[in-house]
């Protein structure tokens, strides 16, 4: 004990100093422990190098260089299409990299692309915070806490995730924007291929030409044709995020309106409406496509994942057993 | 409120649980993520006070992340790990200085302005006072307020001797108790050093 309160807290309080220490200490602020980029570090030995042996280390970095950029490294190209976007707290002008644990913010006018290793780009638009996760072969992984992007992926499916607030984009062979709201809540539309949106659990599978919106305490709603009637989206949303009280209501609008009600959304919405209302959405979703054989309307109304998958497949948008595998190797990082 | 200072929490050190700083450095450069998280716990509330003294404070968690990353890809040029702590804090300041210099020639960042909120706008009054205190006094104090660290923490952390920590904060807060007084508060009336902080409910 010091009995000195500016040096340990102990003794007799310093009003002042308590004062200062309240309102000083909202500003205290411990930011998670920064991703280490993948380069080798070791500590002192340099020193006992000798210049052989330098030179001999020269050949292996080139060697390990060049072998790291045919199996892709641990950051990724960026450039900046407009404005000065920034790398952590590093404006970029024109080109530079992105380090896995670094941060990429663009302000309301900046915009950039950066180079997913070796399949595709990522566009980075106007008010947005994304960070790079994780990238090594055949996985590489953002995370976009707000904004939007775009992304356009020529890989074999489940390469390229991003994770936001409220759901998982795993995608599946495609192209597709993601956006994020301030609050958690976000949308994705997809323009080509497909792509697996999930939140503890809950799954929502995307094709092109559709959307989904996604809520940060409920995950994906339903899947929707970009080109469906206004009243049936506000209808999905109003089933997906609404009052529950309302749910039947925006049901009916939804089954009421068959020109709109495309089978992506009605298989979705067979795991999603309570059990009474489960046998509307199967005889809606038979006229459009027939179940397969081996497939019952019994195991279906029971919601059976091999049944729901096996119907799924029958639309022709992707195989359902391959994410189901690919969920197995890449479980949710929440 | 009076501001308590938890009891120092035992922690599992890699290998052998309680590993020297020496050690801890060795293990982070030869890769040992779960060292480098420890190293990071110890001193990330020392850089984050020297950084939020001197850039904003919107800037200051990515620019924590920064040096902390280039502590790691550059510890091989550390000689001694017992200067860790001051080689990390001039790492901080040069991160600091490279970024006000970028700010100035790439992006004419807007005036960090306090929100509508009183108590925020008083903090943020408070900081600007600490902030144009000697580089010293600013550093030491800040992690005194801020961080809630103590004399002998301070000390532990940035290398300086516990005298001159104590010299630092006495010295300090003597000047800022002044520059305080000095200030005009937000009702036009001068600000008295009982009255730091009094927009508190």
């Amino acid at each position: 004990m010091n009995n000195d309160y500016l040096w340990d807290g102990s003794g007799t309080p310093d009003p002042d100093v308590q004062r200062l220490e309240a309102l000083l200490g909202r500003l205290r602020s411990i930011p998670p422990v920064p991703q280490l980029p993948e380069t080798p570090v070791r500590w002192r030995s340099v020193r006992y190098l000798t210049p052989m042996l330098a030179a001999a280390a020269a050949i292996i970095v080139m060697i390990g260089v060049a072998w790291q950029s045919t199996r892709g490294s641990a950051s990724w190209e960026v450039a900046s299409i407009a404005g000065q976007p920034r790398i952590g707290s590093t404006a970029l002008a024109g080109t530079g990299r992105i380090a896995v644990g670094q941060t990429l913010v663009t302000d309301a006018v900046s915009r950039a692309r950066m180079q997913v290793s070796s399949i595709g780009s990522v566009t980075i638009e106007p008010g947005t915070r994304v960070r790079l996760v994780e990238t090594r072969d055949a996985h590489h992984q953002l995370a976009l806490d707000r904004g939007t992007l775009h992304a356009v992926i020529s890989a074999p499916p489940g390469q390229f995730v991003v994770d936001t607030p409220s759901a998982r984009a795993t995608d599946l062979g495609c192209a597709y924007m993601l956006h994020v709201d301030e609050d958690g809540s976000g949308m994705l539309s997809v323009t080509s291929g497909w792509v697996a949106f999930e939140f503890n659990g809950r799954e929502a599978f995307v094709p092109a030409g559709a959307s989904c919106r996604t809520h940060p305490q409920l995950g994906p709603g339903t899947p929707r044709y970009d080109d469906a009637r206004q009243e049936y989206r506000e209808a999905l949303d109003e089933f997906d995020f609404g009052d529950p009280a309302r749910r039947p209501d925006a049901l009916r609008v939804i089954l009421g309106d068959r020109s709109n009600a495309d089978a992506v959304t009605l298989w979705h919405l067979i795991s999603r409406v309570d059990a009474a209302d489960r046998a509307a959405i199967v005889n809606a979703l038979v006229d459009q496509l027939p179940m397969p054989a081996g497939v019952t309307r019994e195991a279906v109304l029971r919601l059976d994942r091999l049944a729901l998958d096996r119907w799924w497949s029958e639309l022709g948008l992707g195989d359902a057993d391959w994410w189901r595998k690919w969920k197995a190797e890449y479980p949710a990082a929440r | 409120m009076p501001l308590t200072f938890p009891a120092p929490v035992e922690r599992d050190r890699p290998d052998e649980g309680k590993l020297r700083l020496a050690d801890t450095i060795r293990a982070v450069a030869e890769g040992d993520r779960n060292a480098f998280a420890l190293l990071y716990a110890d001193y990330v509330r020392m850089v984050h006070a020297i950084l939020l003294g001197r850039v904003p404070r919107r800037d200051v968690d990515d620019l924590v992340q920064d040096v902390f990353i280039a502590a790691y890809t550059r510890l091989r040029e550390l000689r001694e790990p017992a200067a860790f702590g001051g080689w990390l804090a001039t790492i901080a300041r040069n991160r600091a200085t490279d970024y006000l210099r970028q700010s100035r020639e790439h992006v004419a960042l807007p005036v960090e302005l306090p929100g509508g909120d009183p108590i925020e706008a008083e903090t943020m009054a408070v900081l600007d006072i600490v902030s144009k205190l000697p580089e010293a006094y600013r550093e030491t104090l800040l992690m005194r307020l801020v961080e809630g660290m103590t004399g002998a923490e301070i000390a532990e952390r940035s290398g300086l001797t516990p005298a001159s920590v104590r010299v630092n904060l006495h010295r300090g807060m003597k000047l800022l108790r002044e520059n305080l007084q000095a200030v005009p508060d937000h009702h036009g009336g001068e600000r008295t050093s009982s009255s730091v902080g009094q927009n508190q409910s």
